[in-house]
């Protein structure tokens, strides 16, 4: 046990406690430390040190025992990871395996972990757009959920605060929903996917732009200050990047607090609880067990900002009950842990384009192509269906091997190979309504081995999501027709939700504390000096990737600890 | 000290990939640890054979100098389920079998023309309902022609000296006219 004499508690006192390191963690921390609070960040798993520690970063694909390729013995033992579109040779290492960290799943749901400094951050697609008035209001016009308590003006330069530090490449492409950002240069739509972008403007008004995303395609002055430099086109992202081409925790926010010098980083440390003293009426602290001795050690500090994505932060707020709060903190509504969500991923399209043979591409596109924003209930509800999805959408040919043959000629042409003709994909991104039947709990009996409950997860798709992918597959089947692709190939597949790796919600905004568990500066109601600005803190999911406005939210957030800290609020 | 250059320069060919032989060469076994599969020297051979009339040499590397049979043996091993792997092992038998019957030989002891005819055969037989051989048999070939062209497309050989793989591109053309492509 700790040692509790003075100093020990004083050595144990911070300003500040940020719950995770990953992609929200890195900015409550970035944030406080420059504003000068000490600040402890706490991790469960390992560290991960920029460019140190990526072992594979470098490797070429012969390199790899197994070309890449996951051995049948990890696949069998680990089915959910193994369903993850990046768990291979060169990236394993950064994920979770099954039996590491088991939970519950009372539906089916892939829980895609990054247990490490940095979290997920390092394996993230990178796709960054901007909420607007079109998601904010979609509770409220649309009757579900509860109303957002903030408005795109409020969060807007919060987007460009974060936008112009972590770069983020794109368009101006003056949409009113998608609105534009502080943009480094886009990666240019290739020629097919120019071609479709004109084509659908031009019949049906729907947009098709560069793919928006979190790459230094043209470092400024406060990237290289980072020790972050150009992109270089790899598209080797999961293994970490020894440019710092994309954001990372590890790569940005991280070492600039740690620069600071007001940052204490412990890996180890799982979070146990939230401290809350009855006769104070606030979070005290943050009980620890450390993962490697299993020792309880308590931290405490005048704020703590919850980050440690969104199944976790809910895990660790139901699990913080005390006298005022037996239900979790900051739980008076009753919600916590209920309206969780996630993206429908689970219908994409492939088809073949015989026009535009002259034109190929050289080099890689690390943006990974277009992509077209909601057009579906967007002015008004026009379906049977409510809200809409985004899609992916990209255009790529390749060198053709003819793998059909033996011989000293079949082994000679393997090398010369023709251009494929065009092919082109999209997948759906799709929004999920957040409903009080879907929700995290704790587990009465079973506990991990550091003593802390297994979560409970219980999440599925529904009658809207069901009509929404129909749709989905309805008009890119014809935008594709029309645009003369050929070969169209629908595909539906059955995943689980949680392998889109964006699930939201359970510790939701809202105006009202009888029915939400924050307001609107992510900081809880009934607890002034928790902050929660992680994926949990979402009322609905929209159908943008959400890590931009996570850290949106986060730098916003702590702008505004740090100032009621000041005026002797909090 | 000559095995040792050799065992240097085998590993500088497969990229320092894990493939290097045992040290402790038992005889009649094969010269690869593996975990699941019970291989012997002379079914080494056959996979070596059969990788070197895939890919032989010619003016330039083949299977056997890039070693490409153990790549097909490690693969098998650890990334195929334990079905495949005794379909792999049955199959070969089969494979055996249908060549000492066709030829009476074995396969080592055929030409290469017979080599690359029974392969050819086998290839080509591609519906299931009218198969002509055993589907344990398909198994193994479809196993190690695939491993082959698998290890000999991904070496380092192939992807230095073939075709040139960027671990660094530090470009995007969007627009790139199909005349001006040169490599992969």
């Amino acid at each position: 046990m700790a040692n509790l004499n003075t100093d020990s508690i004083k050595d144990r006192t911070f300003d500040a406690i940020v719950i995770g390191s990953g992609m929200s963690g890195g900015w409550a921390a970035k944030e406080l430390t420059g504003k000068g609070l000490k600040t402890l960040m706490l991790e469960r798993g390992r560290d991960v040190k920029h460019i140190k520690d990526y072992p594979t970063t470098n490797m070429y694909p012969w390199e790899f025992e197994h070309r890449g390729e996951m051995p049948m013995a990890v696949q069998e033992a680990n089915p959910i990871v193994n369903r993850c579109y990046a768990f291979h040779e060169d990236a394993a290492h950064f994920f979770v395996k099954d039996k590491e960290h088991p939970y519950i799943q009372d539906k089916p749901f892939d829980w895609i972990r990054g247990y490490q400094v940095g979290g997920k951050s390092l394996l993230w697609a990178r796709q960054t757009q901007r909420w607007s008035d079109f998601d904010f209001e979609g509770p409220a016009r649309d009757g579900f959920a509860v109303d957002w308590p903030i408005r795109y003006q409020d969060i807007a330069p919060w987007y460009s605060y974060v936008e112009k530090f972590a770069g983020i490449s794109g368009n101006k492409d003056g949409l009113a929903e998608l609105p534009d950002g502080e943009f480094l240069p886009a990666f240019p739509l290739n020629s097919v996917e120019q071609y479709f972008s004109k084509h659908v403007k031009s019949k049906y008004g729907r947009h098709v732009i560069s793919a928006r995303c979190a790459h230094l395609s043209k470092p400024n002055q406060i990237h290289l200050d980072q020790g972050r430099a150009q992109c270089q086109e790899r598209t080797l992202c999961q293994r970490g990047c020894p440019f710092g081409g994309y954001f990372s925790a590890n790569a940005s926010t991280i070492p600039w607090a740690l620069k600071s010098g007001n940052l204490t980083l412990r890996p180890h440390s799982v979070v146990e609880s939230i401290i809350y003293d009855d006769k104070k009426g606030k979070a005290t602290g943050v009980r620890v067990v450390d993962a490697n001795t299993k020792e309880t050690i308590e931290y405490y500090a005048k704020i703590i900002f919850v980050n440690a994505a969104a199944m976790n932060t809910n895990l660790v707020l139901l699990n913080s009950t005390s006298h005022r709060f037996p239900n979790g903190l900051g739980n008076d509504s009753g919600v916590l842990g209920k309206y969780v969500a996630f993206h429908n991923y689970s219908a994409h399209i492939s088809a073949q384009y015989d026009g535009m043979l002259e034109w190929t591409t050289d080099g890689r596109n690390p943006a990974g192509g277009g992509y077209i924003p909601r057009f579906r209930n967007l002015h008004k509800q026009e379906t049977d269906f409510l809200r809409g999805y985004a899609s992916g959408f990209s255009a790529y040919r390749w060198k053709q091997q003819n793998w059909d043959g033996v011989g000293s000629d079949f082994k000679d042409n393997l090398a010369k190979g023709e251009l494929s003709p065009w092919h082109v994909g999209s997948h759906m991104m799709g929004e999920t309504i957040p409903k009080e039947a879907s929700y995290v709990k704790l587990d009465d009996k079973l506990k991990d081995e550091w003593g802390v409950p297994l979560l409970k997860i219980s999440m599925d798709y529904d009658d809207n999501d069901a009509k929404m992918k129909k749709d989905y597959i309805e008009q890119l089947t014809e935008m594709f027709t029309s645009a003369g692709f050929t070969n169209i190939k629908a595909e539906s597949d059955n995943r689980a939700p949680g392998l889109d790796i964006h699930e939201m919600g359970g510790a939701r905004m809202g105006n009202d504390p009888k029915t939400s568990v924050l307001n609107k500066w992510n900081q809880m109601h009934a607890v002034n000096n928790v902050f929660v600005t992680d994926g949990a803190c979402m009322t609905s999911t929209s159908c943008q990737n959400p890590s931009l406005t996570y850290m949106a939210f986060t730098a916003r957030s702590a702008d505004y600890a740090v100032s009621e800290m000041k005026k002797g609020n909090i | 000290m000559h095995r040792r250059i050799a065992i240097k320069n085998l590993a500088l060919i497969i990229g320092g990939a894990a493939l290097l032989p045992s040290c402790v060469h038992e005889n009649g076994k094969a010269s690869i640890k593996l975990t699941n599969l019970s291989i012997s020297a002379d079914q080494e051979k056959l996979i070596g054979d059969m990788a070197e009339t895939i890919i032989p040499k010619n003016s330039t590397p083949g299977a056997k100098d890039l070693q490409l049979h153990l790549f097909v043996l490690k693969m098998v091993d650890d990334c195929t389920t334990k079905k495949d792997q005794q379909a792999f092992m049955t199959g070969m038998g089969q494979f055996n079998d249908y060549v000492r019957k066709r030829y009476s030989n074995s396969f080592s002891d055929c030409t290469v023309k017979q080599r690359e005819q029974i392969l050819l055969d086998i290839e080509k037989d591609k519906d299931p309902k009218s198969s002509t051989y055993p589907a344990e048999l398909k198994t193994f070939y479809g196993a190690v022609k695939g491993q082959t062209v698998n290890g000999y497309t991904t070496s380092k050989y192939f992807m230095t000296k073939q075709v040139v793989y960027e671990l660094v591109p530090g470009r995007y053309n969007a627009f790139y006219p199909v005349k001006q492509k040169q490599t992969a």
